[in-house]
This record gives C-alpha cells, sequence and structure tokens, in this order.
C-alpha cells in the first residue's frame, strides 16, 4: 500500500473563503430524485406561535422559523426543505414523506465547513505570503477528502424529528 | 461559496451510520450516476439496519435480547463483520474488543439496551461464537459495540455497489472515515481534531481507504470514546491516528488498535497491508507499518 505525508504549510494552501460550501444538490435536483416524474405543488405554511410551542414540546427540538417550505406530490407524499444549525453553520436539507407521512428519504443539500482559525486570519496568512513555492492546493478543488475522526449527524437527525412533530400536528390535520 | 465541479462530478450526501455519508462518483450519465448513488446509500443503509446498537431490530439488538447458549441466526454481513472483529481481537490478542460496549454504556457514551440482560463483568469476545450457518452464541451475557468496525464496512459496500453500477471513480466518505475508488494518486486531508498549527497534514494514497481516530476527548463527558479491550479502561494520549488500508473495514479497527497499542501494532500493519500516521499531542507525526 503506497502512501505518503505531507505536511503543508498553510501559507501554501489558497483557501478562497473561510468557509468551503459543497453543494450537493439544489432543491429541484432533490425534488427530482425523491419523487420521479411527479409533480410539486407548493403548500408553504407559517406556523402560529401556538404551531411552533407545540411542535417544541412534541419534538423537544427547537423551531427556528415560522417558515414551512412544503411541497406536495402529485404521487402522494411531501417535499419539505429546511435546514439545522450545523458545528459552524446552517446545513440545508431536504425530507421526503410518503403519503402516509413516514420518511422516504433525507438528502443533505449543502455542507459547509469552516478551516482552522489560522486559514480564516488573513493576517495570519500574510505573514507568510511569497516564503513558499510550488503550486497552491486549493482546498475543496485540489483537496476534496477530508478524514476526521466522525462528527454526529445529531442535528439533523433532530430537524427530522422536528418535521415529523410539524408533519403530525399541522399537516395531516390541514390536509385530513 | 460553491465549490466548481466539473460536470460528470455528483455528489451526494444523508445522515446514516450516526454521521454524514457523502457519495461521489465520476459519471458520464447523470442519471446513471445518480441510480448507482442511490443503490449505495441503500447498502449503506442496509448495513445500519442490521448493526446498530441503537435499533431495537438489528441483529446486535436481537442477540443481546438472546439467553447465553441460544443460537441467533444473523444477516450474512452482520457475520462478516462479527469474523472480522473476532479475527482483529485475537490479532491483537483482545486489545480490539467489541465487547467493550458494556463499558460505553456505564460511561454514558452508548443508550442501555432494552430488553437485555446486564453484561458478565469479565465477558470478552471470547464469549461469542459464531457457527457456518452464521448463527451467533453468547457463552455469558455481554454487550456488543460494533462502532469501530462497521462503519468502515458500510463504507466498503458502498464501493463495491457503485463498481457493480459501472463506477470507476469514486469517494465514498462516512464522516471522515472514506474509501477511493479509481486510479490515484489522491489526496485526503487531514482532520487532527486539533487546530492546525503552520502546516496542513494532507495524505497521498493510491486507491485505498483511510479511517482516522482520535483518543482526544470529545462532547461534553470529558471522555475518550475508545476503551482498551484488555485493560478496559480508556486510551489516554492525546493521540490521533490515521491507517491507510486496503479496505475501510481493516483501517477502521486498525485506528483503535494502533491507538491503544501504539509501535506494538506494527506487525500487524504490515500484515494487513496497512500503514498507520500518529499525530501526537505535541504535534509531531510518526509513521508505522507496511514500508515505514
Amino acid at each position: 500500500m503506497q502512501s505518503r505525508l505531507l505536511l503543508i504549510p498553510l501559507a501554501a494552501l489558497v483557501v478562497a473563503a473561510p468557509v468551503r460550501a459543497t453543494v450537493y444538490l439544489s432543491v429541484e435536483q432533490a425534488q427530482a430524485l425523491m419523487f420521479p416524474g411527479a409533480t410539486l405543488t407548493p403548500a408553504f405554511v407559517t406556523l402560529t406561535p401556538e404551531q411552533m410551542r407545540a411542535i417544541e414540546k412534541d419534538s423537544d427540538v427547537n423551531v427556528l422559523s415560522p417558515q414551512l417550505k412544503v411541497w406536495k406530490s402529485s404521487t402522494g407524499g411531501w417535499f419539505i426543505a429546511d435546514e439545522v444549525v450545523g458545528k459552524h453553520d446552517f446545513i440545508p436539507f431536504a425530507l421526503a414523506l410518503d403519503e402516509h407521512g413516514a420518511v422516504k428519504d433525507v438528502e443533505i443539500l449543502e455542507y459547509r465547513e469552516t478551516y482552522g482559525d489560522q486559514v480564516r486570519n488573513a493576517n495570519w496568512r500574510a505573514q507568510f505570503t511569497g516564503k513558499t513555492h510550488g503550486a497552491p492546493l486549493k482546498i475543496g478543488d485540489d483537496i476534496k477528502n477530508i478524514s476526521g475522526a466522525t462528527l454526529s449527524s445529531r442535528h439533523i437527525t433532530d430537524g427530522v424529528k422536528r418535521l415529523l412533530s410539524t408533519y403530525a400536528l399541522v399537516f395531516a390535520q390541514q390536509h385530513a | 461559496m460553491p465549490s466548481c465541479l466539473p460536470s460528470n462530478t455528483l455528489e451526494r450526501a444523508r445522515p446514516l451510520l450516526g454521521t454524514t455519508v457523502a457519495i461521489r462518483v465520476e459519471a458520464d450519465d447523470a442519471a446513471a450516476g445518480h441510480r448507482a448513488i442511490d443503490a449505495a446509500f441503500a447498502a449503506v443503509a442496509r448495513v445500519h439496519a442490521l448493526m446498530s446498537f441503537h435499533e431495537a431490530q438489528s441483529d446486535l439488538s436481537r442477540i443481546h435480547r438472546e439467553s447465553p447458549g441460544t443460537p441467533v441466526e444473523v444477516d450474512p454481513q452482520t457475520a462478516e463483520v462479527l469474523r472480522c472483529a473476532l479475527a482483529f481481537s485475537a490479532w491483537s490478542d483482545g486489545i480490539f474488543d467489541i465487547t467493550v460496549a458494556g463499558q460505553l454504556v456505564a460511561q454514558g457514551l452508548l443508550p442501555r439496551p432494552a430488553r437485555a440482560a446486564m453484561p458478565a463483568a469479565d465477558a470478552c469476545w471470547r464469549d461469542i461464537q459464531l457457527d457456518d450457518a452464521n448463527g451467533v452464541v453468547l457463552q455469558r451475557p455481554l454487550w456488543m459495540d460494533l462502532g469501530g468496525i462497521a462503519k468502515g464496512y458500510a463504507v466498503d459496500q458502498a464501493i463495491a455497489c457503485l463498481q457493480a453500477h459501472g463506477i470507476r471513480n469514486a469517494c465514498v466518505n462516512a464522516g471522515g472515515d472514506l474509501r477511493l475508488l479509481g486510479p490515484g494518486p489522491h489526496r485526503v486531508a487531514i482532520d487532527t481534531g486539533s487546530e492546525p498549527h503552520i502546516t496542513q497534514p494532507v495524505l497521498e494514497i493510491d486507491e485505498a481507504a483511510v479511517a482516522t481516530s482520535t483518543s482526544r476527548a470529545f462532547g461534553d463527558t470529558g471522555q475518550s470514546a475508545q476503551v482498551h479491550g484488555r485493560t478496559r479502561t480508556g486510551v489516554g494520549a492525546q493521540t490521533c491516528v490515521s491507517v491507510v488500508a486496503p479496505t475501510c473495514m481493516h483501517a477502521d479497527a486498525l485506528t483503535k488498535i494502533v491507538l491503544a497499542a501504539g509501535a506494538d501494532s506494527a506487525p500487524l500493519l504490515q500484515r494487513l497491508d496497512a500503514m498507520a500516521y500518529l499525530h501526537d499531542a505535541s504535534d509531531n507525526w510518526s509513521v508505522l507499518g507496511a514500508t515505514a
């Protein structure tokens, strides 16, 4: 097994923005994948303060926004585009529910990763400018893969739990 | 700022295995690429359903609920992972031991299994027997956690699934344990869990798997999730280790052994054609195994 470790000076790393966002799917792409061939009709909802409290009580998860982006599928089922607060930033995700309100699939739409404080700090990086040679590596373009100790997906699991409560308390009632 | 991927690169991510699983493929036909990704996610979800410690219907939970001495037939995939886990226990003389779940429950890192007898205090991997018909028999009550190996197996299954769909270049990354498909060299940045100093560690690898584990305490408990199978105490030393191996299941399990055994794990790494890169609290790197 051939492998080698490179310790690349941070100054040689080009980080275009302090945060790299990987866009996995647009809302439209997620809709097409999760409900192939179906027509999706917007059924957006603004939750009342009472509904938000009821959802929080039922799911034990904070409701961040009263706006709910929901589409009803012509083939039965629902598509919800929502987001949760991750380690550093919002993580948009899509939830597909079948006609009975059971989870079909969850797709993460976008993931933002923040690099170390030193990389973020432009002044710190400026100290090294011009001190390294060779082609700069771009995190995100040249280095797409990151191996590290596992991060929990708890925030997304909580987000799904909150939306299932929302479905039960708001949607199933309205569209019964 | 969105990253600019070539038009034939598809990447998607789902919450699975208690983490985020990202699958990236190169495909000329986007629809075929998405079908391959769907199938690979399904393969990961299947491993999760079979081998989860938390799910009441998993093979693991069924074994935990059964009385010692009574065989429980498990899925061939579960049997394959159990066989590999027991082999790692034998190779490491018990340093790698899936029966440390009892300690992890006691530390609050895993929930107590429902309707399962308390584990015997001195139960270990030798109390697990697996027959040719994939029947699992426990000699004493014990709890198993496949968290240190099943994630790697799930990544391997996803890669096999992508290959079966004709994909030749791909990466499956289960929250930092990843495997690359296609000719290298591939670059994999290592997130050691500590703030980078003046360098960013990057591994350059061929078509292979990389897994990373740390004994650095995390979360609210302030405890390391790594438990030494023989001593049943937390693995100390503020170390982070990345293992490069042909399969992600081997890479995943080997990280735990290297964290606990350090340089003593070199012969096993060599035997499995693997290399380990250790990062210590003083920001020093050392290399073990294979041709090192």
